[in-house]
């Protein structure tokens, strides 16, 4: 047996971040009006270079589309081949990410400063000029079908498609489920039809990270700002949308085999820029915001009936949504479930513990810290921002109402935005 | 380039400082020589079923994980067949807590049977959720013991067995920890906005006085040479069949593990690569492949998988494979194709840099290899590699003895 040593039992100070120095980049722009934003640094000679668009899946007109648009930008254009590109980025060691998301279309391309030059011409071909081949759309349509069928073997796949319906009703871009049958219904001029509302510099944002190259605006005029790259005529038409009025029952989804059950519990919230906001991200922290929360320490931590649980704020650019999600043994899905009620309750009744809220504050206030650490993380806020409509002085606001917040400001809320009564239940599995 | 100063205790504790001004944060990272292959085959999922027993509190420290939060720190740990890897990163000013916190941990835990009984629980959920709960997710459960029949990596971390987990005494875990975590069995990296004076010091003050421990002698059953070619056929309830072809691989540090990496990137990496060109996209007979090393410290596995579309029969997938796998042995590869998957190693290596946690567990990954400079030779170990070396090393690995094939069935006519 080790003899205690007293100085062990001492914890050493600490110091938290009071302050946060981030200067939001100037907004330079191209010659076609395109908005250019640079935010320089890092250690290593790489460059990350993002083209945003600010339309997603909220405006296609069939499922798959925005996806399809997005991902099969590299799979041909007028002039170069789906190989010839693949050859080209794959050879100057570029990683080339797509993300179709509900409100935005994103391509970002990280490549090492000194071949940036090399890949320019062919990133503003495929982003400005792709054709879309037929057979392209052919084989990703086929293997994305696979993998929608594989995931639908998966519990938490299950829980997760079925929660976002339960949300918005299953007219609601948010909230449509996919079926296998959609993928038998988009076709070529679906894609070009899109490209031609969707992806055009009146609805693009460059966001640059990391180290440049010396004439970087240069570069991103000759490509990117040339006034034969134009949006079209007639702007696309912003669709509109009704969320369901009455919170949808309780949903079971029944899989026999099951040996897990997947839970979502959640509700729908408040758009990312209103004034409870911040309050609210505090208060979902403790809740199931990091690994010392109230429900991992309960019902990991104390009970052992889950190898992980989490809650979330997700933010759409129209809606936002808040839910717990967990994968639990089936013989421990009722008493799980109970947990969580129990905890969302807790959250309006029990005051935070002084050594509860220290936590929170110093954990948050130290991911805040993580969270802007380097060109690339900055960036990525920077694009929160653009997205979100949110002014540079949110951040500062967010260590600010860390700072202050009391355990009755976390009470009231979630008293006001997260009550037990109006959360929506999706379970897949077994019970 | 990342620069580094090394440091060795009387106690064996190795540590690496690297300094990365650009951050505020610091990361600490404690890598245990101890993974699944080290345990005892009746016990196996022990070393990461203690990972797990890691956070449960130390001998005066009975939570690890809120001190480090009040610190405005996070962390997390893995553990492989090879080894096991604890790490930290919070702000550079409360450097000192994490040195607190993990010689604690590494001088003694507080051990309980409640502790023990509750992270059981949690480490069989996880085998349930990422297991058995998962289309596909037995692959590993089945591939390991038929490529493996000697050596320990033939069962994966989570063990061979959910019983061997639920057995676990209490007794056995303070055998493992006093085993295997002590100073001489460890190596401390520190990364980011830290000095390496500043570090030493923190690590004479927290790790100096922790006894040295039983220096462990790993002697592992290792695996014969593969004299004929295995086949395991199963049928699973999943939608579409998957194949999967294993060959005996090289070890981290045989110079050949260069040249399996990039033979690995001329079949799947990016999708100009020969598998998605020709069996993804050209003979559509895949809806993905893929090709790879299990990068183990011991002899590992290059791995190629695909999953069938409907119309393609099991014979006909392997079949594919093996004339690309021909293809490597029978033909040069060409120089702008090896400059490629060169110049993809290179730019992976300079992207992973960016990051102030990798190159805290890089720098201990390589130093448990022998030597934390490592790190820094790798663009050039990749760089010097030439097709005829790639193209031998392709007929030392892909001979049809050595070949172990699962063929995963689906059990549905039709999806």
């Amino acid at each position: 047996m080790i003899r205690k040593m007293t100085f062990r039992t001492q914890a050493p100070a600490i110091q938290l971040p009071e302050q946060l120095a981030f200067d939001a980049p100037e907004k330079l722009r191209l010659g076609n009006g395109v908005p250019v934003y640079l935010l320089e640094g890092g250690t290593e000679e790489i460059v990350r270079l993002e083209l945003l668009f600010l339309a997603g899946s909220y405006h296609q007109h069939k499922p798959l589309v925005t996806y399809l648009a997005a991902n099969l930008l590299k799979a041909g254009t007028e002039e170069r081949s789906s190989v010839e590109i693949s050859e080209v980025l794959d050879f100057y060691g570029t990683f080339l990410q797509v993300e179709a998301q509900k409100d935005i279309v994103s391509v970002s391309l990280l490549v090492l400063t000194k071949n940036l030059e090399y890949v320019l011409a062919l990133l503003q071909d495929i982003i400005q000029t792709p054709s879309y081949p037929g057979s392209e759309l052919e084989i990703l349509l086929k293997n994305k079908k696979h993998q929608h069928i594989i995931n639908s073997g998966k519990v938490s796949y299950l829980a997760r498609l079925h929660f976002a319906e339960q949300l918005f009703g299953p007219e609601h871009p948010y909230g449509y489920r996919l079926r296998k049958g959609d993928f038998d219904q988009v076709g070529r001029e679906d894609l070009l039809a899109y490209h031609r509302q969707w992806i055009h510099p009146g609805n693009l944002v460059v966001i640059a990270s990391g180290r440049f190259p010396s004439e970087m605006m240069e570069e991103l005029e000759s490509h990117f700002g040339g006034a034969s790259w134009k949006a079209p005529n007639e702007s696309g038409d912003e669709p509109a949308f009704a969320v369901p009025l009455q919170k949808a029952d309780p949903l079971f989804i029944y899989r026999k085999d099951a040996l897990q059950s997947a839970i979502r519990v959640g509700k729908r919230i408040i758009e990312r820029a209103d004034e409870d906001y911040i309050r609210l991200a505090i208060t979902n922290a403790l809740l199931g915001g990091f690994f010392g929360s109230r429900l991992m320490k309960n019902i990991r931590q104390e009970k052992g009936y889950t190898y992980g649980i989490h809650s979330a704020l997700v933010s759409m650019v129209r809606e936002g949504y808040f839910f717990v999600s967990t994968q639990v043994g089936t013989e421990v899905c009722k008493a799980a479930l109970e947990e969580i009620y129990l905890e969302i309750r807790r959250l309006r009744t029990e005051p935070a513990t002084a050594a509860e809220l220290n936590t929170l504050k110093n954990y948050l206030s130290g991911n805040f810290l993580r969270s802007f650490d380097g060109p690339f993380a900055r960036a990525e806020r920077f694009r929160e921002m653009l997205v979100f409509g949110l002014k540079p002085v949110h951040y500062d606001l967010f260590l600010k109402e860390l700072h202050e917040i009391t355990p009755e400001t976390i009470m009231e809320t979630a008293h006001k935005h997260l009550h037990e009564e109006s959360m929506i239940e999706v379970v897949a599995g077994n019970r | 380039m990342v620069d580094f100063d090394k440091y060795v205790l009387s106690n064996g504790l190795r540590v690496i400082v690297h300094r990365d001004s650009s951050t505020p944060l610091a990361a600490v990272n404690v890598l245990y020589d101890v993974g699944a292959r080290d345990e005892d085959p009746q016990r196996t999922g022990f070393a990461h079923l203690f990972e797990h027993l890691m956070f449960e509190g130390s001998v005066h420290i009975p939570d690890f994980d809120t001190k480090l939060q009040d610190a405005g720190g996070e962390n997390n740990a893995f553990t492989s067949n090879d080894l096991t890897n604890y790490y930290d990163t919070l702000p550079a000013q409360n450097l000192e807590t994490a040195f607190w916190l993990e010689s604690d941990r590494m001088l003694e835990l507080a051990f309980s049977e409640e502790k023990l009984a509750v992270q059981k629980n949690v480490v069989i959920e996880e085998f349930r959720q990422s297991y058995l709960n998962q289309p596909y997710g037995d692959v590993w459960m089945l591939l390991r013991p038929l490529a493996y029949q000697q050596h320990p990596y033939m069962w994966p971390t989570i063990g061979k067995d959910i019983s061997h987990i639920r057995d676990a005494s209490l007794e056995e875990v303070k055998h493992f920890f006093r085993k295997f975590y002590h100073p001489g069995n460890a190596i401390l990296t520190v990364t980011g906005n830290v000095k390496a004076d500043e570090v030493f010091r923190l690590t004479e003050k927290w790790f100096g006085d922790i006894p040295g421990g039983e220096p462990y002698v790993r002697s592992l059953p290792q695996e014969p040479v593969q004299t004929s070619a295995r086949r395991l056929a199963v049928e699973r309830d999943v939608p579409f069949d998957q194949i999967f072809m294993a060959f005996p691989c090289y070890g981290r540090g045989e110079d050949e593990f260069y040249a399996a990496d990039l033979l690995s990137d001329i079949l799947s990496n990016g999708s100009s690569s020969r598998l998605v060109q020709r069996l993804v996209k050209g003979r559509r007979m895949f809806s993905e492949v893929n090709a790879y090393l299990t990068g183990n410290l011991d002899r590992g596995l290059f791995i190629v998988t695909g999953k069938l579309h409907e119309d393609t029969g099991m014979k006909d997938a392997e079949q594919a494979f093996q004339e690309e796998l021909e293809a490597l042995r029978k033909e040069k590869i060409g120089e702008r194709e090896l400059q490629k998957v060169k110049n993809k190693a290179e730019a992976s290596h300079v992207y992973s840099e960016a990051n102030v946690l990798t190159k805290a567990v890089n720098l201990a990954y390589y130093e448990l290899m022998g030597d934390a400079g490592l790190l820094n030779r790798q663009p050039e170990l990749y760089s010097r590699e030439e097709a005829d070396h790639l193209q031998e090393t392709a007929n030392e690995m892909f001979k049809p003895e050595c070949l172990s094939v699962l063929e995963y069935h689906s059990s549905k006519t039709s999806p």
